[in-house]
């Protein structure tokens, strides 16, 4: 593969994460950094999702205030989710994740709304007809 | 024939995006105060969103990225946090007066008052959104929506000179008892209610939902060349309508009952009953696409599941944006707001927020990560470019218009 720069606000940031099974499980909210190797340069070693890290982005006082709401609703507020370099398979208009994205914090929120009122109404679990 | 039926998500985002009940409003409305001086924002309009919509529609055919995942993608969190509040809020005072709008087209009908059919319209909206497949929605309302052809029927009907009517559009003037500053504010009303942001969100998102892919870009265009001309030729002959009939008799348009005068004195009961199905298809449309469009901005900008292509229960927070957004839009709508004012400010507003929508979309349909070979050509950007420009004078004149006119009066 040709060698390619990336530039992390443009080609990482804010991009749509796929699941292996092309379900859109979240945006690339945030990034990790840290020193690669014990040297003087950063790595990107995990790229992070949720909204509790976005509202972070937008200014710390938000970022408190999103994480607070989170702890309240406990695992329906959706941790904020690290998704480790290894598992992106490629980046491009969209992030390409490689399997096992079941602990994402997407589809528990998903799953919570499910339970709660989506899942109650007739027709939830059936294709549009 | 396959081909004939697959440009409805044009003719769908047309009528329902177009021809809403912003554009049943401000075309009779300025057919009827300004006659054909303002004729010439229409078009100035259609090639606008005709350039954007097919931009749009080709990110998305290519990358499967539709509009918002543009906008978060290239403003950012927070300025694409600030669209989406802006678009969210301009999307739900549209969906209210589309909602109120079809109840107004079904009390016409029923002889009941509308406020008590608002919640039965909008249960049906939500229904038809429930259940029925992204592509029989588009087929049926797309098609139903045909019926406002007779808008056309009528202006041929009266037989005008038309001669005159294009030297009057090609010569545009403030007419006398207007002002310069209401002049503009209508060409602002009108141009919003053209390009409203919620077209492009739904056409990009359409493409998604009914999978297109490299081989369907003649369809996109073709989608867009047939809807939105179609759109702006009935835009037209609104207008025409209004100026031919209204306008000699002093009748100003604050109702959306109104629009269909100009067909009744021209084409009788019939006309008024073909009329009043288009209305009923327009304003449904609209009220399908900006109820999606309240669930495709939100879910598109934090990244969840979205789509009628899914179950419900695969894309519930969704669903659950497009299901409170109706509700409260009903709600809204029963307190009794004047559907036509609230339709008049979210085009007025739409027009102010424009630039944040457009700009992103010029942006990455010259991006070749996303786009490879398919980026825009010279003359689309300088046209878009050109529209850019524009968009953003007219976002920052919209404003201090409306308060100096107070709000067209």
């Amino acid at each position: 593969m040709a060698e390619r720069q990336y530039y992390l606000g443009l080609d990482l940031l804010d991009r749509q994460l796929v699941a292996d099974d092309g379900s859109l499980v979240g945006k690339v909210d945030d990034l990790e950094l840290e020193r690669c190797d014990g040297g003087d340069e950063l790595c990107v070693t995990a790229l992070l999702s949720g909204p509790g890290v976005l509202a972070q982005r937008m200014g710390r006082r938000y970022g408190g205030w999103v994480q607070q709401a989170q702890r309240a609703l406990g695992r329906a507020g959706g941790d904020p989710t690290r998704i480790p370099l290894a598992r992106v398979v490629s980046i491009g208009s969209h992030i390409e994740l490689a399997p096992g994205s079941d602990e994402l914090a997407g589809p528990a929120m998903d799953h919570w709304v499910n339970e709660h009122v989506i899942g109650h109404i007739p027709g939830s679990r059936h294709a549009p007809e | 024939m396959k081909r004939a039926v697959q440009v409805t998500l044009g003719i769908l985002t047309a009528i329902g995006g177009f021809v809403d009940i912003g554009d049943l409003v401000a075309n009779s409305e300025t057919g009827a105060r300004f006659g054909l001086n303002l004729a010439w924002v229409v078009v100035v309009g259609v090639i606008g969103i005709i350039v954007f919509a097919e931009m749009a529609g080709r990110v998305a055919t290519v990358s499967r990225r539709p509009v918002f995942d543009l906008v978060r993608e290239r403003l950012g969190p927070a300025f694409g946090l600030a669209n989406l509040i802006a678009s969210f809020f301009i999307n739900f005072l549209t969906l209210t007066a589309e909602i109120a709008g079809v109840a107004i087209a079904l009390s016409l009908v029923a002889s009941v008052d509308y406020l008590l059919l608002i919640p039965f319209a909008a249960f049906l909206v939500w229904l038809v959104i429930w259940r029925l497949p992204f592509q029989r929605m588009e087929q049926l309302f797309g098609l139903l929506g045909l019926a406002l052809i007779v808008v056309l029927v009528t202006v041929v009907k009266i037989g005008p000179d038309w001669n005159d009517l294009f030297r009057q559009a090609a010569h545009p003037h403030v007419p006398s008892q207007e002002t310069p500053f209401t002049y503009a504010y209508f060409a602002i009303a009108l141009f919003g209610a053209a390009m409203t942001p919620y077209e492009v969100f739904f056409f990009s998102s359409g493409a998604v939902e009914e999978k297109w892919t490299l081989s369907d870009l003649t369809l996109n265009r073709a989608n867009v060349f047939v809807g939105f001309p179609l759109g702006a030729v009935l835009s037209l002959s609104l207008m025409v309508g209004a100026a031919l009939v209204l306008q000699p008799r002093n009748i100003s348009v604050d109702q959306l009952s109104q629009v269909g005068l100009p067909t009744v004195f021209a084409l009788g009961k019939v006309g008024l009953a073909t009329v009043l199905v288009g209305i009923f298809a327009a304003t449904f449309g609209a009220a399908l696409e900006t109820g999606l469009s309240a669930g495709y901005t939100v879910a598109q900008y934090l990244g969840w599941p979205w789509g009628k292509h899914l179950r419900p229960d695969q894309a519930p927070r969704f669903h659950l944006v497009v299901l409170l957004s109706i509700a409260v839009a009903t709600l809204f709508g029963l307190s009794g707001v004047d559907p036509v004012k609230v339709t008049e400010y979210s085009i007025v507003l739409s027009a102010a927020a424009l630039p944040l929508t457009y700009f992103p979309i010029l942006v990455i349909a010259n991006d070749t990560d996303y786009m490879g070979d398919k980026t825009n050509g010279r003359w689309v950007n300088a046209i878009g470019f050109i529209y850019l420009v524009v968009l953003v004078v007219i976002a920052v004149a919209t404003i201090p218009l409306m308060i100096i006119t107070k709000g067209g009066a």
